[in-house]
């Protein structure tokens, strides 16, 4: 299998084409890379044989973090569009490395477009190369993604902030040298960079997942964490409206997410139907099959232009959070189907098999973390009735 | 050290198509680094890495090979030299005759490397062609260097034995895969191969037709598979029975 | 240029087979074929037709340096109509020197060799064994012979004719040489070879098939990935293109998926017979038999079921 596959070079043609050549070589290039270092490691990660830290250190060092940064902070320069795309093949290779790396890069994405001079020179080397690992703290124990209900409280004091309360169910907790937490001020939500390890910054025990296991999740808790006051990003009291717009990009790329997740499932599925047999005869035969292959097939395909199509509203510097958010309720909810069909046409060993549930094990969180479906569909609606005709 | 590697821009067998007259379709074939041919590059770049210098990138091709040009480039090479010929047209003595002249034109080099044979091909004429048109020494089916001085010492791979020699610089090699893992170029390398400097000559400027005699391919057609491709069906058990029995019946299951 | 047909390998029994082929050729053109011996002649190089000694380099076994100046300082008195050598690594070298010296073209890893008087023809696998291409070259020319294509020969040699080449001194020096692990060895004479593909998950599972091997009275083999990538076995398992080519009554390939490199290395085969799980897997288009099947199941079935025949 070519994880960069025929269909993708062509999308990439028709979204790219005076500059698809150059684009396709990267995602090729990258492709090739995870297929050899990646997706052979994958049942190990969610076995817990393997640890993610050494191939997602690999895969920094190929570039993975650099393709939509510009290039003064070491980044490529590369459009979004190409970015989902190697999350999508990432997806493919591994899931919870993929979320791992999203959320990473949703950091850097964060930091460069909140965070000041200062912060931007001193952060984003380290976090395009992947020498230093990221992680986004925002979800608390009693508030999801509505960020104006947070409890943890940041206290203005002789030149530092004080951080009290705890995060929940933060990706990449305890590994991470650089943690954007969202805390309350006086002047409500803000948003502040920790580096770790720091004083009063501790984490709960690892959360036992249903999948996505390579990655690593804990509570995190600040009990009288101090941040230096330069470490502010942005405004205080604008956290909110930052966290949102960080997530909104994030969307675009856990729907591409799923979609990877979705086109193994769905690889494997085909396999596995054209060389089993029933009643003599292959069961890729039987029209009840050839539906299920048809609707995991078309499902794919819509999620994967979906994200590709929000990706390019977003480089053209238009709103994008409608599409965003549709990219990522389709991309998601059809990784759930695709998946458990995968299941389905395997029959007994796609239930007992770990490389085959492990894929609507991993596609079952997405759903839910970044915004679930429900609150995105809420923001669709919305967005969209607003919307001047 | 200086260092050439020569590299080709190979037909991707696993891609090729055929027409309905049964031979292959050789115009607008995908084509890629001959797959062995990244080992050169790969040892050009360990051996650049221990001896410092520069190494140069080689091919013979047509313009299309620009693409494995930038390849070899992003893998860390740090020029290259594109040769533009219709290497479907031209014998191995021509290559080589080419390579020789573009070699000699950028050179003096230390070190030619290039791998055993092409991907597509694989006739493994071409580098110690090479060797003695440039007039060094040469040692084929390398695996292994040691550079001390003006003294290469080589292992060379052979059918059932492994052989040990020494060779004077400047010297011509050519390597088997098993010699290193070639490494991944990184994004910001691949990004970057398009601005490392890539001269372009003409094949016909460099060297006139008509050195010498030239062997030429007559025709070609795609080799049928004369295989009996019997399906074998059953559980475990059956299918092992009916294998075996078939097996016998051929008379190939070794008393 | 002379009526003769040269044959040369610095391997006695492939220098056999180069024989057999001179002849094929030589009858072609009604010349005569010569098999050329360098340094001292060889005892077991029994073959029919005239027999050429170059004199100069001290003892048979010269490398594809010498071997190639001597051949070209002989050709360039006697002008022979073309040069056959036996495709081995060292013969290869030898046969693109010689080119190069002579300035005359090669073809390479020749069958069916033949001539009309005026062009040396051939045909050769090319593109991994996927297509067979003829090709041609205007006499006089080198081509290296196909390896386990021609019979050996086996003939009183006739008249031994020798010609001296002077001292030759190489520019390489060859300081020693060892055998390589038995594998390779094995692969190359071997009745029976089971080989290993991607379909093993781990290289514990590795014995599971070297036991099938050894219930088959075979060798294991396996495919590149298993030795190259994964580095499971030496190197001299390694059966394919750029690995050790075979040639066995019954070549079993369990969980291969049949890339054309590895094909190359089998096509030889009396019977090719193979297991894996993906039906449509290339290895299926390249066997006789083919068993679609978990390989899992299947080789302790085969155990199973040859210990019961036994």
């Amino acid at each position: 299998m070519a994880i960069y596959s025929a269909e993708h070079r062509r999308l990439m043609r028709m979204l790219h084409p005076a500059d698809h050549q150059d684009y396709s070589e990267v995602l090729s290039s990258l492709g090739a890379f995870m297929e050899k270092e990646v997706l052979p490691l994958s049942p190990k990660l969610d076995s817990g044989e393997a640890s993610i830290a050494a191939p997602r250190r690999a895969l920094f060092e190929q570039g993975m973090s650099r393709i939509p940064f510009p290039a003064e902070y070491g980044g490529l320069g590369l459009p979004f569009s190409v970015y989902a795309m190697a999350v999508e093949l990432l997806g493919t290779a591994d899931a919870s490395m993929a979320l791992s790396v999203e959320i990473h890069n949703a950091v850097a994405e964060g930091v460069l477009k909140f965070g000041n001079k200062a912060q931007k020179e001193g952060r984003l080397e380290g976090l395009l190369t992947g020498k230093t690992l990221a992680s986004f703290a925002l979800t608390e124990p009693a508030s999801g993604s509505d960020a104006g209900t947070m409890a943890t409280s940041a206290e203005r004091k002789a030149g530092e902030f004080v951080i009290n309360g705890s995060k929940m169910f933060i990706t990449n907790a305890g590994e991470a040298d650089v943690y954007l937490v969202f805390a309350k001020t006086k002047k409500g939500p803000s948003c502040f960079i920790l580096d770790a390890p720091a004083k009063g910054l501790t984490f709960g025990q690892e959360l036992k997942k249903l999948g996505m296991k390579g990655s690593k999740t804990h509570e995190v808790i600040f009990s009288g964490c101090t941040v230096p006051e330069e470490n502010l990003v942005g405004e205080e009291g604008k956290g909110a409206d930052y966290a949102k717009e960080i997530l909104h990009g994030a969307r675009i790329v856990v729907a591409a997410l799923n979609v990877g997740i979705s086109r193994l499932a769905y690889d494997k599925s085909l396999a596995y139907a054209k060389e089993r047999k029933a009643f003599g005869r292959s069961i890729s035969e039987f029209q009840l099959v050839r539906a299920k292959v048809a609707d995991m097939k078309t499902g794919i395909d819509a999620a994967r232009l979906l994200y590709l199509y929000a990706s390019r509203v977003k480089e053209m510097g238009d709103d994008f959070a409608s599409e965003a958010s549709q990219a990522k309720v389709l991309a998601t909810e059809t990784s759930l189907r695709v998946c458990d069909d995968a299941i389905q046409i395997h029959g007994g060993y796609g239930y007992t098999t770990d490389d085959l549930h492990r894929h609507w094990r991993d596609a079952r969180l997405l759903t839910i973390g970044e915004g679930t479906s429900e609150v995105l569909r809420m923001l669709i609606a919305k967005r969209e009735m607003a919307r001047e005709s | 050290m200086k260092i050439a590697v020569c590299v080709k821009h190979a037909v991707d067998e696993a891609e090729l198509k055929t027409d309905p007259s049964g031979r292959p379709v050789l115009a607008g074939a995908v084509s890629r680094m001959s797959a062995f041919d990244k080992n050169a590059v790969e040892e050009g770049l360990r051996l650049r890495a221990a001896h410092q210098g520069e190494v140069v990138v080689f091919t013979v091709g047509p313009a299309d090979s620009k693409k494995t040009m930038k390849e070899a480039l992003a893998m860390g090479a740090d020029r290259g030299v594109l040769v533009v010929a219709d290497t479907a047209a031209i014998d191995t003595m021509r290559t080589a005759g080419l390579l020789a002249a573009a070699i000699r034109r950028a050179g003096p080099f230390d070190l030619v490397l290039c791998s055993e044979g092409s991907s597509d091909t694989y006739s493994g004429q071409v580098p110690p062609m090479l060797g003695e048109l440039l007039g060094a020494a040469f040692v084929g089916y390398a695996r292994k260097f040691e550079v001390s001085g003006q003294l290469v010492r080589v292992e060379r791979s052979l059918e059932d034995s492994v052989e040990r020699v020494e060779a004077p610089l400047p010297l011509v090699a050519s390597v088997v895969s098993e010699i290193n893992e070639p490494r991944y170029p990184t994004l910001i390398q691949i990004m970057q191969a398009g601005k490392k400097p890539l001269e372009e000559l003409s094949g016909d400027q460099l060297l006139p037709h008509g050195e010498y005699r030239e062997a030429s391919v007559v025709s070609m057609s795609v080799q049928q598979s004369a295989r009996k491709r019997v399906l074998i069906e059953g559980s475990p058990d059956e299918a092992a029975a009916k294998l075996l029995d078939a097996l016998t019946k051929e008379g190939v299951l070794a008393k | 240029m002379s009526p003769a047909v040269w044959a040369y390998s610095e391997n006695e029994g492939v220098s056999n087979e180069v024989a057999s082929a001179a002849v094929e050729v030589a009858e072609g053109a009604s010349a005569e074929a010569v098999v050329v011996e360098i340094g001292a002649l060889r005892e077991g190089a029994r073959s029919p037709g005239a027999k050429l000694l170059l004199k100069g380099p001290a003892s048979p076994q010269v490398s594809p340096e010498v071997a190639a100046e001597a051949l070209a300082r002989a050709a360039k008195q006697a002008a022979p109509m073309a040069i056959l050598i036996g495709a081995t690594r060292n013969g290869r070298e030898a046969a693109s020197r010689l080119a190069a010296k002579l300035s005359v073209g090669c073809l390479s890893d020749g069958s069916k060799l033949g001539t009309d008087g005026s062009t040396l023809t051939a045909e050769r696998n090319v593109f991994a064994g996927k297509v067979v291409a003829k090709l041609s070259c205007p006499l006089p020319a080198v081509a290296t012979v196909k390896v386990g294509h021609y019979a050996r020969a086996d003939a009183a040699p006739g008249e031994t004719r020798e010609v001296d080449v002077g001292p030759i001194q190489p520019l390489v020096r060859v300081v020693g040489r060892e055998k390589k692990a038995a594998g390779a060895v094995d692969l190359r004479s071997a009745k029976v070879i089971v080989s290993a593909g991607r379909g093993v998950k781990k290289k514990e599972d590795l014995p599971l098939l070297e036991e099938l091997a050894k219930d088959m009275h075979g060798a294991l083999g396996c495919s590149r990935p298993l030795s190259s990538d994964l580095g499971w076995l030496p190197e001299e398992y390694h059966i394919g293109l750029t690995g050790v080519t075979v040639r066995p009554d019954l070549y079993l390939a369990v969980g291969i998926s049949g890339q054309l490199q590895h094909i190359a290395g089998i096509k030889d085969s009396k019977i090719v017979a193979a297991i894996n799980t993906d039906k449509d897997a290339p290895i299926f288009q390249a066997s006789d038999y083919g068993v679609v099947g978990d390989l899992y199941q299947l080789v302790p079935a085969l155990r199973k079921a040859l210990a019961a025949r036994r």
